[in-house]
């Protein structure tokens, strides 16, 4: 069932154009990783469907809805972002009650496995200002999957997190994917990632190369690794 | 609204920065209490206080503040609530966290050490100053994507309204002096927010005559309550304006 489609969707800052006329659709039930060099546009994609980048020109729908002035559609969305920073004087727990309060979700509605999980638990009353930058991004971690979200967005989720902590979370995100929701991952290892991609979006120069099962990309290179494969089907497709 | 108000507020409750400005101001109000014996030369001391340094402080803080949440803003940005709501969760809090910094450090002792009519119109004053460089502070971390870009922008404002402006202003006045130019005396006058509050204190502790030529003007059209009505009117203008502004700026801003 599709669940996002971008139709057309392009961004311009100035005279540069972030993002090309991209025509995509995002299903249930999968993990796409969004993949491309620096500064090709994989954060901006993210952000259109995520409304904090307004696009220059085309629409995305969610479950056939036009996204636009009504935030309600980002009520099934769980976001991680790359850098996270939160109010200094707060403390973890307060910022999981604010977020909960926020959303207006009840005690039972939240999924809190993920704290314990990350060690979180017994850092509840630790101020934000005080935590390192992995501590940081396992609360960013749990804030988005907090909410039981259908749609999952993480920019660069393991940026940052010990390798545990890193595997709990895309351990996750794979539960997401089973219960039926749509996981987008964006990702400069390929290797962590690829195990639990369903689906692989490649964004060069703000245009998005291909969106391709994982099977057709081994299958077209013959390679057995996305890090090998890419390469490969680069050279073989036209460039945009 | 009302839930990013309430957070923010317990953030900005625990801001060290906030603190120390609430208590630096009380340190001033204070020892300038103490160290004169007139309770009136005190009072005037502290109007250049509220006059230069309030608007400051309220100008950078916003600024300071509005980029170094700027990431939580974006997390909040994709909560289910509009982007109206968190800008004016934002904006109230920070506009209570300042106005009960300066009613704790300069309010307090005001009330303690100098309980009259004059004190209060400095308390009104200053609180609009509060609320109209915070508005002004806003807008300007909302439009410019570098810090060091907005507290300079903010820096360059404050100085223009604090010192600049005035002086151009005394300059036109002099120079024109032969041409009939009261008309203009006022609404010109009204075009700067601390000049706008300077007059109105100015007036109330009958020192428009230490103001010369320009002083007589005021006098004639602030001195009357329909005149005083229009100041604070158009102070209220200096806070609405920039804050319609930023609303406009931050709907349509990329995070």
């Amino acid at each position: 069932m599709d669940r996002i489609a971008f139709t057309g969707v392009g961004k311009r800052y100035g005279p540069t154009w972030a993002l090309r006329h991209v025509d995509a659709v995002f299903r249930a039930g999968e993990v796409v990783m969004v993949i491309g060099p620096n500064g090709s546009g994989k954060t901006t994609l993210i952000k259109c469907l995520l409304g904090l980048v307004h696009p220059t020109e085309g629409a995305i729908t969610l479950d056939g809805k036009i996204i636009g002035g009504d935030p309600s559609y980002r009520t099934v969305i769980g976001y991680m972002p790359q850098i996270s920073q939160f109010p200094a004087a707060l403390t973890i727990g307060q910022l999981f009650h604010m977020m909960q309060d926020i959303r207006g979700l009840g005690p039972a509605e939240v999924d809190d496995t993920l704290i314990k999980e990350l060690g979180l638990d017994t850092q509840l009353n630790k101020r934000l200002s005080a935590l390192s930058g992995g501590t940081e991004q396992k609360v960013s971690a749990v804030l988005a999957f907090r909410s039981r979200p259908s749609i999952l967005v993480m920019d660069e989720p393991t940026a940052g997190l010990d390798p545990l902590a890193a595997r709990t979370v895309l351990r996750h995100a794979d539960r997401v994917r089973n219960e039926g929701g749509t996981v987008l991952v964006t990702s400069h290892l390929m290797e962590e990632v690829e195990a639990l991609a369903d689906r692989v979006a490649y964004i060069q120069d703000g245009s998005l190369r291909f969106l391709l099962p994982m099977k057709e990309i081994f299958q077209a290179t013959g390679e057995d690794r996305l890090s090998r494969a890419i390469p490969v089907l680069l050279s073989k497709t036209v460039p945009v | 609204m009302i839930k990013v108000f309430k957070y923010t507020l317990i953030d900005l409750a625990r801001n060290r920065a906030m603190l120390g400005y609430a208590l630096l101001l009380l340190l001033v109000s204070e020892g300038l209490f103490q160290l004169e014996g007139d309770p009136m030369k005190a009072f005037l001391g502290l109007v250049q206080v509220v006059i230069a340094l309030v608007p400051l402080i309220a100008m950078l803080f916003t600024i300071v503040y509005g980029y170094d949440v700027l990431e939580f803003t974006q997390l909040l940005a994709v909560q289910p609530i509009g982007r109206s709501a968190i800008l004016g969760g934002q904006v109230l809090a920070l506009s209570v966290s300042l106005l009960l910094a300066q009613g704790f450090g300069l309010g307090l002792p005001l009330l303690v050490h100098f309980p009259t009519r004059v004190a209060l119109v400095l308390t009104v004053t200053g609180s609009a100053l509060v609320l109209v460089f915070s508005a002004l502070g806003t807008l300007i971390a909302l439009s410019q994507r570098e810090k060091a870009r907005g507290v300079g922008i903010g820096l360059g404002v404050w100085f223009v309204f604090v010192l600049v402006y005035d002086a151009l202003l005394m300059w036109l006045m002099f120079a024109l002096s032969d041409r009939p130019i009261e008309p203009w005396v006022v609404p010109l006058a009204a075009l700067d927010p601390i000049d706008l509050a300077r007059i109105m204190v100015m007036l109330e502790v009958d020192l428009a005559a230490m103001m010369g030529y320009s002083g007589a003007l005021y006098k004639e059209f602030f001195g009357s309550t329909g005149g005083m009505a229009v100041a604070l009117g158009t102070l209220m203008l200096w806070i609405v304006v920039p804050i319609a502004f930023a609303f406009r700026t931050f709907r349509g801003k990329d995070l």
